[in-house]
């Protein structure tokens, strides 16, 4: 069990670099949906008693994580269809080494904190940092309004995979109602680039800059 | 049946998407109004809540409920008559997330789990992005993007600091409900080093919200483009809401001891946010943004004096109150200036006195209230909180906010005396004139500020000072 768990982690990590290496969208919007599917399944693999409850759960974080959270975005990226390059501020091979920096910065500083209740799996804290600046990054370092949208979901990934490691004590239901505020969060996000995408012609936040004290 | 004030206005929020425009208009006034009977109904009765677990009555809550009924019912009377002036697309969708909007904002005011609170928080984002991106051009889309991505981004931080909590409390071995309350009593276990991670991301994430500087950049954008009811709102009460995140974390922190740790921090950050406010206002050229650039200062005042403690905290809640009842005052009355003189540009307004004479006085009187001129309660609230400042032996930092709240009067002040008295282009006409109704909300709001500096009733502060007592707050 223990050794699966970071079979599928050092996955996530690997997809991590992929991620920051691609120039285009489509590649960054599965890479988010593969890092959705295997954030929801981790804690069936690290949690001790496996309820139905907690099967159910998994399941539909699943499918809002893993598939119609990507899959809006996708519907997006369609229908603009316009630029499909992820329009970057720093460059790929800047990019790559930055994350490779991350990853071995977030072992290292995982391993010195010493918290108790995750010394099941060796990658979890690692991919969780990890994954969380990864989405920062991208929100920084892309210019393509798109792609920092996916930097956000990629973000808010990072936090659930912290939140389902760190503790059992959150309720179902009151984690069933963060997923519903990232969904609605998203959809919002998506309703926007749609119209970004019509007035502009373009997702580039260049032409968002206009707003500015003069 | 706590929960009924906050679920109720979300169903009628959503059947009044589909509703035709003048049954909304009524609509809208008769929630306000049902919502303000129900919130005296709470502060007077108390009741428990059906989950217990989940929200509960606190004296700060309660007190931002109270503001926020109150505010959503005068600006709901001011909607009214502005959609009937204002050529506004699929006005359904504007009073629906105006009553959805109201729903998710009563909904962080009683919760008291840490994580309900955070989906209630990030709830009133999304429930507010329609109301900005209703004039449907470049510049409220974009000023929309800027707002949802930003405070999204700044909340998901707030929900890592909100995990870092149930972490110290795992360290810590600490076992009791994740709510506020259950924190709060149990907080000298949790383990200090981590609820110090947590206090920070929280700060920044809700801060974000609150438009604390250097996070502040979504605020100007978005209460300018915004219609002027909804800039009210956003000014007035949701401003409130993200502080009533930090407070009830601070509270956490006080319990634990480390009030030290985080007062400094909140004092940086609110002098940061009154330094950038000078900045900004002295320049200024649109006057929606230099209202919502003392949005920011006042918040930055509030920061501070809840970062100093004592009697300091005691004039922060003062100036929160105030700045709710005379700000959203301000942008209703904008929103008059704006129909008046059909452009946002201080240059192309002025001698309001003679052009629009009773939105004039709310204008004038507004503007006293908020920069703190003796009558108003804005002036006893710095007050206390420059007091407190020196009594705890804050002597530079006093001096800094002092000398700045100085310089925001001076810039201010000059842009408003250009309105209000400037000379104008001859045969400027005005394009909708002032009506009673449009002005008579704003007179009610800043009479309720006048009134409360002069005397406030008993009940109102003893729930402040219950409030305040918690992070060692009071005379």
């Amino acid at each position: 069990m223990i050794q699966s768990v970071d079979t599928i982690l050092s996955l996530v990590l690997l997809s991590v670099l992929f991620s920051f290496g691609s120039s285009r969208l489509p590649v960054l919007i599965r890479v988010v949906a593969f890092q959705g599917v295997i954030v929801s399944l981790v804690p069936l693999f690290t949690n001790h008693d496996i309820t139905t409850e907690s099967v159910i759960f998994s399941l539909v974080t699943m499918s809002i994580r893993g598939i119609i959270i990507p899959l809006s975005i996708h519907l997006v990226l369609k229908r603009t269809a316009i630029s499909r390059e992820v329009e970057p501020i720093i460059g790929f091979n800047a990019s790559l080494l930055a994350g490779l920096v991350l990853i071995i910065s977030a072992a290292f500083v995982s391993n010195r904190l010493e918290i108790p209740s995750i010394s099941s799996s060796a990658l979890l804290m690692p991919a969780a940092i990890t994954i969380f600046v990864s989405g920062m990054f991208l929100l920084i370092a892309r210019r393509n309004a798109i792609a920092m949208v996916l930097g956000y979901i990629v973000m808010e990934n990072g936090i659930y995979l912290v939140g389902t490691t760190f503790s059992t004590r959150t309720h179902h239901i009151v984690e069933f109602g963060i997923l519903l505020d990232v969904l609605a969060g998203v959809m919002v996000m998506a309703i926007m680039l749609q119209n970004i995408g019509q007035k502009f012609d373009n997702v580039d936040t260049v032409h968002l800059r206009k707003l500015k004290d003069r | 049946m706590v929960e009924l004030i906050f679920l109720a206005p979300f169903l009628i929020g959503i059947v009044s998407f589909f509703l035709p425009k003048k049954l909304g208009r009524v609509l809208i006034i008769l929630t306000g109004g049902a919502h303000l009977i129900l919130s005296v109904l709470l502060w007077r009765n108390r009741p428990e809540a059906i989950f217990p677990e989940y929200f509960s009555i606190t004296p700060e809550g309660l007190l931002s409920l109270l503001v926020i009924s109150l505010l959503f019912f005068l600006i709901s009377i001011y909607t009214a008559a502005y959609l009937k002036e204002a050529n506004i697309q699929s006005e359904n969708i504007f009073i629906g997330s105006m009553i959805v909007f109201l729903a998710t904002m009563t909904m962080v005011t009683l919760s008291d789990h840490i994580m309900v609170m955070w989906i209630a928080i990030e709830a009133t984002t999304l429930a507010s992005a329609p109301l900005i991106y209703t004039h449907r051009s470049q510049a409220s889309l974009e000023a929309t993007w800027k707002y949802v991505l930003i405070c999204s981004v700044g909340i998901a931080m707030a929900l890592l600091g909100t995990v870092l909590i149930t972490l110290s409390m795992d360290v810590g071995n600490v076992d009791v409900p994740l709510s506020f309350s259950a924190l709060s009593a149990s907080a000298k276990d949790l383990d200090p080093m981590w609820l110090k991670a947590a206090f920070v991301l929280i700060l920044v994430g809700y801060g974000t919200k609150m438009g604390l500087a250097p996070m502040h950049t979504w605020l100007p954008d978005a209460h300018s483009e915004a219609p002027s009811p909804a800039s009210a709102l956003l000014s007035g009460v949701l401003l409130n809401c993200a502080y009533l995140g930090i407070f009830k974390t601070n509270k956490i922190m006080s319990a634990a001891g480390l009030d030290d740790f985080s007062g400094t921090i909140l004092i940086v950050f609110g002098l940061m946010s009154i330094l950038a406010a000078a900045t900004f206002i002295l320049k200024q050229t649109e006057y929606k943004r230099l209202l919502a650039y003392s949005s920011i200062e006042n918040m930055g005042i509030i920061a501070f004096g809840t970062g100093i403690g004592g009697l300091g905290a005691y004039g922060a809640i003062l100036c929160l109150i105030h700045h709710s009842l005379i700000k959203s005052s301000l942008f209703l009355t904008s929103g008059n200036i704006l129909l008046g003189y059909g452009s946002k540009l201080i240059e192309k307004t002025g001698d309001l006195a003679s052009l629009m004479p009773k939105t004039l006085v709310a204008f004038f009187a507004g503007f006293a209230g908020i920069s703190g001129f003796p009558p108003f309660g804005i002036f006893i609230g710095e007050m206390f909180i420059i007091v407190a400042a020196f009594r705890t032996g804050h002597h530079i930092v006093a001096v800094i906010f002092i000398i700045s709240l100085c310089v925001v009067f001076a810039g201010f002040a000059n842009q408003v005396m250009k309105i209000s008295f400037g000379k104008v282009d001859k045969g400027t006409k005005i394009k909708i004139e002032e009506k009673l109704s449009m002005v008579w909300p704003q007179y009610i709001l800043l009479f309720t500020s006048l009134v409360l500096c002069l005397w406030i009733p008993d009940t109102l502060y003893k729930t402040i000072m219950d409030a305040v007592s918690a992070i060692g707050g009071g005379f």
